[in-house]
């Protein structure tokens, strides 16, 4: 029963690790306001669990992926030109369209039933593993990618972006293969949570969500992959006490919103480089 | 024929109520130079008081002043408490956008945790009327009344008072503004009182006129921030165009979609003026 409990926390921090380093790519490396992140995590588990019961998971979660990546490369092509907070608004939009997709288009998406009986990916013992494994390997693999040139280009938009495309940089192409890796990591988050939790509904892209995933970035740090790691880790524990303590159930969900949304306003009003963060929330 | 004249009807009601909200949005937005996406959070705050003021019993009219005094001052309490601070430090909008999500977040929680998830609604008589074969109820016509009435009586506070003119110094060049003497701390505190007192008054018209919900608050920034988007946001006049707009559009447009899209069509709306018109119908290329 213990052990069971720490699985699962094993697996939320592994999904929210995904999502918070994904996020970083855009926000602490290219400089992207980019509030639909949640998005691509809600399209990733939207795919594989409409397309699983018709194919093997091997197919349908690497089609979550690109799926996810073509929505982020479709939310690049038009938001691209954008910056700032108009960008951060634009991408705030997308989410609130994906979210009334999901709860209107019912012959598809079952509407707010959601969609129950997802097949189980395997034991919880394997997720962990899995999951867990995967992080290191999205950690390592953007470790390099930020490293290399392409990554460094990526860095220079966000300092600089005139002056990136005045030395020749292709700064709208650059910023396309950023939102498209970063909704491709999401939606691979968003497949492992279908497969494990077995069910989903449209509050997958509600916007308490995107508050955590924002929280979990800015405490541990833009431009940082380790912050990203242990902010991730610091808010999947932290609101954990309120489940001992005792509040009736109907407090506990609003409690631990407040709680994210308590932490983003101190730490953006107070401690705005977060713990491990390089560069300022611009 | 009813139909179109019964949806016009509802359209130009809820877009009346937006435009209230877009009003308060975009004069903070004019002056203090971000988004204020807690804006909706103060509405539903507002409505909540409203709820709790009628339900203590203490009578319509002293517990719509009461709200609006304690709408106003809850504005200018989170202007002080948050988005001061940020100022201070010359953080970018950016930040101060991000600021006002988590707050959203925090307000829509606490009154969820306060509230209770349930629906809640404020029972008043009113009388319906017939008009072209559309029904519209007495509440629904002092909606339309007093909206317009505000927006008139804040067009001339701001055209012809000292006060006003003050304001729109600030909005216009605040550092030009400062130099004639006039303290922009002072001008944010009452742009954001007035702009929450408007919030308050749309609280209270929503409140009667349609159900409270700890989620009211998103929904409603998300109508006025459209309305103010669309009519471009540095123009009060095209805030109060921008909503109607909204309003009518989304109503006319359950003509051909399910009911469930009319959140989604004015979300599209938003998206689409944000990528192509930023500044609004009206407004020049961004």
């Amino acid at each position: 029963m213990i052990s069971a409990y720490f699985i699962h926390l094993g697996i939320m921090f592994g999904m929210y690790a995904l999502l918070t380093l994904s996020l970083n790519l855009t926000v602490g490396y290219t400089g992207l306001l980019n509030l639909g992140h949640i998005a691509f995590f809600g399209i990733g588990a939207y795919v594989t669990a409409i397309l699983s019961p018709h194919m093997p998971l091997a197919i349908s979660i690497p089609l979550a992926v690109i799926l996810a990546a073509a929505a982020g490369t479709l939310l690049a092509l038009p938001c691209g030109k954008l910056r700032g907070d108009y960008l951060a608004l634009a991408t705030l939009g997308f989410t609130f369209i994906c979210g009334s997709i999901a709860r209107n288009w019912i012959s598809l998406t079952r509407g707010a039933l959601g969609i129950a009986g997802i097949q189980r990916m395997g034991s919880n013992t394997m997720i962990v593993v899995s999951l867990l494994a995967l992080v290191l390997v999205v950690y390592l693999i953007l470790k390099w990618f930020v490293s290399t040139p392409t990554g460094r280009v990526l860095q220079a938009v966000r300092d600089d972006e005139v002056a990136a495309a005045t030395l020749g940089k292709d700064v709208f192409k650059h910023k396309i293969l950023c939102l498209a890796i970063s909704a491709g990591i999401a939606g691979l988050a968003g497949a492992f949570y279908a497969h494990y939790i077995t069910f989903i509904d449209p509050s997958v892209f509600s916007i308490n969500e995107l508050i955590l995933l924002l929280s979990m970035l800015i405490v541990g740090g833009l431009a940082s992959l380790e912050g990203s790691i242990l902010g991730a880790l610091i808010l999947v524990l932290l609101p954990e006490p309120l489940r001992f303590i005792g509040f009736p159930s109907s407090l506990v969900g609003p409690m631990r919103a407040m709680i994210f949304a308590l932490l983003l306003l101190l730490i953006v009003l107070y401690k705005p480089r977060g713990l491990l963060g390089k560069v300022d929330l611009e | 024929m009813s139909v179109a004249v019964q949806l016009i009807m509802n359209g130009l009601i809820i877009g009346s109520i937006y435009a209230l909200v877009a009003t308060g949005f975009s004069l903070i937005y004019n002056v203090t130079k971000f988004v204020h996406f807690a804006h909706g959070s103060v509405v539903a705050f507002a409505a909540y008081i409203f709820y709790l003021l009628i339900k203590l019993g203490l009578g319509l009219p002293l517990s719509i002043i009461l709200t609006i005094i304690i709408a106003s001052i809850f504005g200018a309490v989170i202007d002080w408490i948050v988005y001061r601070p940020l100022r201070k430090r010359k953080a970018s909008a950016a930040v101060l956008l991000i600021a006002s999500i988590g707050l959203m977040i925090l307000l829509n929680s606490a009154i969820l945790a306060v509230a209770g998830a349930d629906v809640k609604s404020i029972p008043i008589t009113n009388p319906v009327f017939d008009v072209w074969g559309a029904r519209i109820t007495q509440l629904q016509v002092i909606i339309i009344a007093m909206v317009f009435l505000l927006l008139i009586g804040l067009y001339f506070f701001m055209k012809h008072t000292k006060l006003g003119k003050a304001m729109r110094a600030t909005a216009d060049n605040n550092a030009v503004a400062q130099t004639v003497g006039i303290n922009p701390q002072k001008m944010y505190t009452y742009v954001f009182m007035i702009g929450s007192g408007l919030a308050g008054v749309a609280g209270i018209l929503v409140g009667l006129e349609q159900n409270l919900f700890p989620e009211m608050g998103t929904s409603m920034i998300i109508k006025g921030f459209t309305g103010a988007v669309i009519g471009g946001m540095s123009s009060v006049p095209g805030s109060v165009a921008g909503s109607l707009f909204v309003g009518l559009v989304e109503n006319i447009g359950i003509w051909w979609l399910p009911s469930g899209y009319k959140d989604a069509i004015a979300f599209a709306l938003l998206f689409v003026f944000l990528l192509f018109k930023p500044k609004g119908m009206f407004g020049g290329k961004s």
